[in-house]
């Protein structure tokens, strides 16, 4: 099968750090893959990367089997990609229609069409099943939670065909948890790919079909969920040691 | 030891050539040169040393006391044998004064008075200008509502002139005949200031002003722009200092009484010749012309000698323009109609 | 009318987000109508009379011009201070190119001098926002700067003399004799403000209702149009009552206050309804996120910089235009004057938050005290400690509110 995300040999460094060296990972269509790894394992430059927020030095992206050019982080949203960052990549003071358009503003006659914008964005998160109850209301009236959900519903808004999320439930409770994954089920089931990031052992078994782990910029190994334990994961990301399948494979 | 003998007389003997070639040199501290009018101060007193053969040294504080004080260290370092001190603030300069003094070096408080007996003072008398100005109005209407745009706040001489203004209309004033309708400093002597407090006073008095005491062309132009506003341009007599161009201009065209015109070449001509006096060895109160001064907020009684100013109106244009101060199309630009100045003819 | 431009409200109160209603516009409006009645009680009446009134608006002009743009500067992160300097430098080039380089007779002379200094104040405002935003260096530091080298340029551009006899075209812009558009004139502009006012207020009320989008209670929208409808109409009263000298001929706008009330309302469209007023916004409440949207922020912060000089050389236009002479004095301080009445119309310096209208009544409340103790003789050494404190106590109001404020 085609996959719907390729990326080949990337390598990127800064100042003479080598962050992803000759990294190659790709994805499914309808499928979840867990991006795992330490901190400086080279998870978040290499997603920035797919994202348009960085450009590698070299290598090769390829979206449903033919390359494409990502050079900014417009022209990643062009070819369907959706970002949700860690720091969740929302402006505080602007309101709930405002940030889901952000960048994307829907226009008429050249100035902004607020009514339309704010209709559009009640209805996507309707979709979604979030309750925000004033959408005027700039965003830092919100919890974490809703936060989450508005970032997420600017992704789907925009007909993502690949997700990235990062670390998209760390700053949230339980319950808003529980509500986030829902959503990303909700997603792998019309056919989104996700790259999720995540140090969250629980949610990564629960919500992956696949993990691909990193260490020191490179990729240790990755493999289905369903052939590994969490324990034999835990050593990939720790010790960078390749789990049975991997072996049996080689 | 014959070393010895043999270094002292050499030493002797260059002490005695610098004595014989009786070189001034003449260190100037200003204390702001980013104004307009130091430059032809500046020019004159190097035209007038240039004369007499003797040396010019410099050092701008741009408005910093510390600045001048280290300034004036650096100029005796560099060889000053007199100094002349614009003084930035006259009670900071002390120290500096007092340096001068313990090295035997004399020092003329130039424009701005400093208060120590070893300062000799030379300016224009800013107390006769104020008298000036109230005398040119006083000269058009002789009673009315006055109104006093006075000059910046931190400058002592803007309370000078105004207690000079006092003077010659205080009798007027105290029979009734002149009302004093509004005064205000302006902030920095800026234009703008001062029109916004004339635009307040004509406010306050419904237009009913009959003249304007303005401190200096500056506030004056901003006190015409407000009264021009009101179609009063021209019809109220109003004062200046310092004959601006664009102040000629004003007199010339009508909108502003007259200017009291401080040749400030002059003042340097003046001050680099007592420079070189007092160089030569002259003691500060045996300079021809000199009188005892008090008159300062201290009281001190300081050695000086104080230039007279002239005023300027319509009928003695021609004066500024014989003077090579200003040119005649300067002066005369846009002015025409029946009451054009002969200066402008 | 006021309520989409993202901005704070002192009294928090969940009546005034309830009734979708900028409780700091209100607050605001409340305390200069306070003011303006305590300074006409102590003057005797002539702070409210017609002349002053149409004084106080021509005062507020030239710093009324330039707060729109620092509003959008403070809410990027940054801050201007060299404006005053630049006003000062694009009214000396101004006098002289209008006075000396120019015939003075041609019609033309009085707009291409102040296309003269627009440009020339937009090319150093595009020059500073390029320091801060391609080669990163704190926008404190390159309009200090720019404070420095443009004062010193007002000088050097003709080494300190002021430059007199401006021709009466170009004076226009000051709002002196034949500065005003007259009677008629300003009752058309008012009644296209009264217009657009009425027609705005009720398609948004009736197409919100159409879209089933919360809605303002009808009652109080109706306070709010009738109000506004009042406003407008006292102003074209006040424009007008005041009259040419010696004549029963009314003088109408001032020039400079039609170019105030022109360039916030086209600022104020800026902000409200284009992306890059958006985009502005956005940058202030998170830079990364902006950036990572897609927006070019480089070119934004070049871009908001390059307004901020335009509009500091139409205040210079209008300074220089007022005073009859370029003066290499001019301008001094302005940009205090400036940042102040943004803070006080509650724009935060920590970025992200500002107001338009808030700016323009900040702006107002600060000539209204200076006017008023002018006008009641204080001298201004009184001006500048009442002007600290009203000041200090703006911003401390702000900091109790976001004391408050979830984040």
């Amino acid at each position: 099968m085609q996959p719907l995300v390729e990326m080949r040999d990337i390598s990127k460094s800064f100042g003479g750090v080598r962050s992803l060296d000759g990294v190659s990972i790709d994805l499914q269509p309808g499928e979840v893959v867990g991006l795992l790894g330490h901190n400086g394992a080279g998870k978040s430059t290499l997603i920035k990367v797919l994202s348009g927020a960085y450009s590698a030095d070299s290598g090769q992206i390829f979206l449903e089997g033919k390359e494409v050019k990502i050079t900014s982080p417009r022209s990643s949203q062009q070819h369907g990609i959706e970002t949700i960052y860690q720091n969740l990549a929302l402006a505080d003071n602007l309101d709930v229609a405002a940030n889901i358009f952000l960048g994307r503003e829907i226009l008429k006659n050249g100035s902004l069409n607020e009514d339309q914008m704010e209709i559009e964005a009640k209805k996507v998160l309707d979709r979604l099943k979030v309750n925000i109850p004033n959408l005027k209301l700039p965003v830092y009236n919100f919890s974490g939670g809703q936060r989450q959900c508005i970032a997420i519903s600017r992704a789907i808004y925009f007909k993502a065909r690949v997700l990235i999320m990062d670390e998209p439930t760390a700053a949230l409770g339980p319950q808003e948890t529980a509500q986030v994954n829902e959503l990303i089920r909700n997603l792998k089931a019309e056919g989104v790919g996700i790259f999720l990031i995540s140090h969250d052992m629980h949610d990564v078994f629960n919500l992956c079909d696949r993990v691909t782990v990193m260490k020191n910029g490179k990729v240790v190994g990755s493999c289905k969920t369903k052939d590994v334990t969490e324990d034999e994961v835990l050593e990939m990301i720790i010790a960078g040691k390749k789990p049975r399948v991997l072996r049996d494979q080689a | 030891m014959k070393k010895w003998l043999a270094f002292g007389t050499l030493a002797m003997a260059l002490l005695a050539s610098s004595a014989a070639a009786k070189d001034v040199v003449v260190g100037v501290s200003w204390s702001n040169f980013q104004e307009e009018r130091w430059k032809t101060d500046e020019a004159a007193i190097k035209a007038e040393l240039a004369k007499t053969g003797d040396k010019y040294i410099s050092a701008d504080a741009q408005s910093s006391n510390e600045k001048q004080i280290s300034d004036v260290e650096s100029l005796i370092t560099k060889g000053a044998t007199v100094l002349i001190i614009l003084a930035q603030d006259s009670e900071a300069i002390l120290p500096a004064v007092a340096k001068a003094k313990a090295q035997n070096i004399k020092v003329i408080a130039y424009d701005r008075l400093i208060e120590d007996p070893w300062a000799f003072y030379i300016s224009f008398d800013n107390k006769e200008v104020g008298r000036l100005q109230a005398k040119m109005i006083f000269n058009v209407v002789k009673k009315g509502n006055f109104a006093f745009i006075k000059g910046s706040p931190t400058d002592p001489n803007a309370n000078l002139l105004f207690e000079g203004q006092m003077e010659v209309l205080a009798s007027a004033m105290k029979s009734g005949a002149i009302k004093n309708v509004g005064e205000q400093y302006t902030e920095g002597w800026k234009p703008e200031t001062a029109q916004r407090n004339m635009e307040q006073i004509l406010t306050a008095n419904n237009n009913k002003i009959t003249a304007v005491v303005a401190s200096n062309d500056g506030t004056a132009g901003g006190a015409v722009a407000a009264l021009a506003a009101v179609g009063l341009a021209g019809k109220v007599p109003v004062s200046g200092q310092d004959a601006d161009k664009a102040a000629l201009n004003r007199i010339a065209k009508g909108q502003q009484t007259g200017t009291v015109w401080k040749d400030s070449r002059t003042l340097g001509m003046e001050a680099a010749k007592i420079a070189v006096q007092l160089g030569n060895g002259l003691m500060v109160d045996k300079i021809p012309g000199s009188k005892v001064f008090n008159g300062g907020p201290k009281k001190v009684a300081v050695t000086g000698m104080l230039l007279k100013p002239v005023v300027i109106t319509k009928k003695n244009l021609d004066v500024i323009l014989k003077a090579n101060w200003a040119t005649k199309a300067e002066v005369c630009a846009g002015v025409s109609g029946t009451k054009v100045p002969a200066a402008c003819k | 009318m006021q309520k989409t431009t993202p901005s704070s409200n002192p009294n928090s109160g969940n009546l005034f987000s309830r009734l979708q209603l900028d409780g700091r516009l209100i607050f605001m409006v409340l305390t200069i109508a306070i003011i303006w009645v305590i300074f006409n009680v102590l003057s005797e009446g002539i702070f409210l009379s017609v002349q002053n009134l149409w004084n106080l608006s021509v005062q507020t002009a030239s710093v009324g011009v330039m707060v729109s743009a620092m509003v959008l500067v403070i809410v990027m992160r940054h801050v201007d201070l060299s404006i005053g300097s630049i006003l000062g430098f694009t009214g000396m080039v101004m006098a002289v190119v209008n006075a000396r380089v120019f015939p003075p007779d041609a019609a033309w002379n009085a707009w291409a001098t102040l296309a003269v200094g627009l440009i020339l104040g937009g090319l150093i405002g595009a020059f500073q926002g390029a320091w801060v935003a391609y080669l990163s260096v704190p926008a404190f530091i390159v309009t200090l700067g720019g404070l420095l080298i443009y004062r010193g340029g007002a000088w050097l551009v003709t080494e300190g003399q002021t430059v007199g006899s401006l021709t009466n075209s170009f004076q226009v812009f000051g709002g002196g004799v034949g500065g005003s558009i007259g009677a008629i004139p300003t009752w058309i502009i008012g009644a296209i403000l009264l217009a657009y006012v009425l027609v705005n207020d009720v398609s948004n009320y009736l197409k919100r209702q159409r879209n089933n989008l919360p809605n303002r209670p009808m009652w109080v929208q109706i306070i709010v149009t009738g109000l506004l409808v009042l406003l407008i109409f006292g102003f074209i009263q006040i424009m007008n009552g005041y009259k040419e000298p010696q004549t029963e001929v009314s003088r109408g706008m001032p020039v400079p206050v039609l170019i105030m009330l022109l360039t916030s309302a086209l600022m104020i469209w800026v902000v409200r309804s284009t992306r890059f007023g958006r985009y502005i916004f956005a940058y202030g409440g998170n830079p990364e996120a902006a950036r990572l949207a897609g927006i070019n922020t480089k070119l934004l912060t070049t871009v908001v910089f390059a307004i901020m000089g335009v509009l500091a050389g139409l205040a210079g236009a209008i300074q220089t235009a007022r005073l009859g002479a370029g003066t290499n004095s001019t301008g001094t301080l302005a940009e205090l004057s400036v940042i102040a009445a943004a803070v006080i119309g509650g724009t935060s310096l920590s970025g992200g938050v500002g107001s338009i209208p808030g700016a323009f009544l900040g702006a107002l409340l600060m000539s209204s005290l200076i006017s008023g103790l002018v006008l009641l003789g204080y001298n201004s050494a009184w001006q500048q400690v009442v002007q600290g404190l009203v000041l200090m106590i703006a911003v401390l109001l702000d900091v109790l509110y976001n004391r408050n404020r979830p984040r």
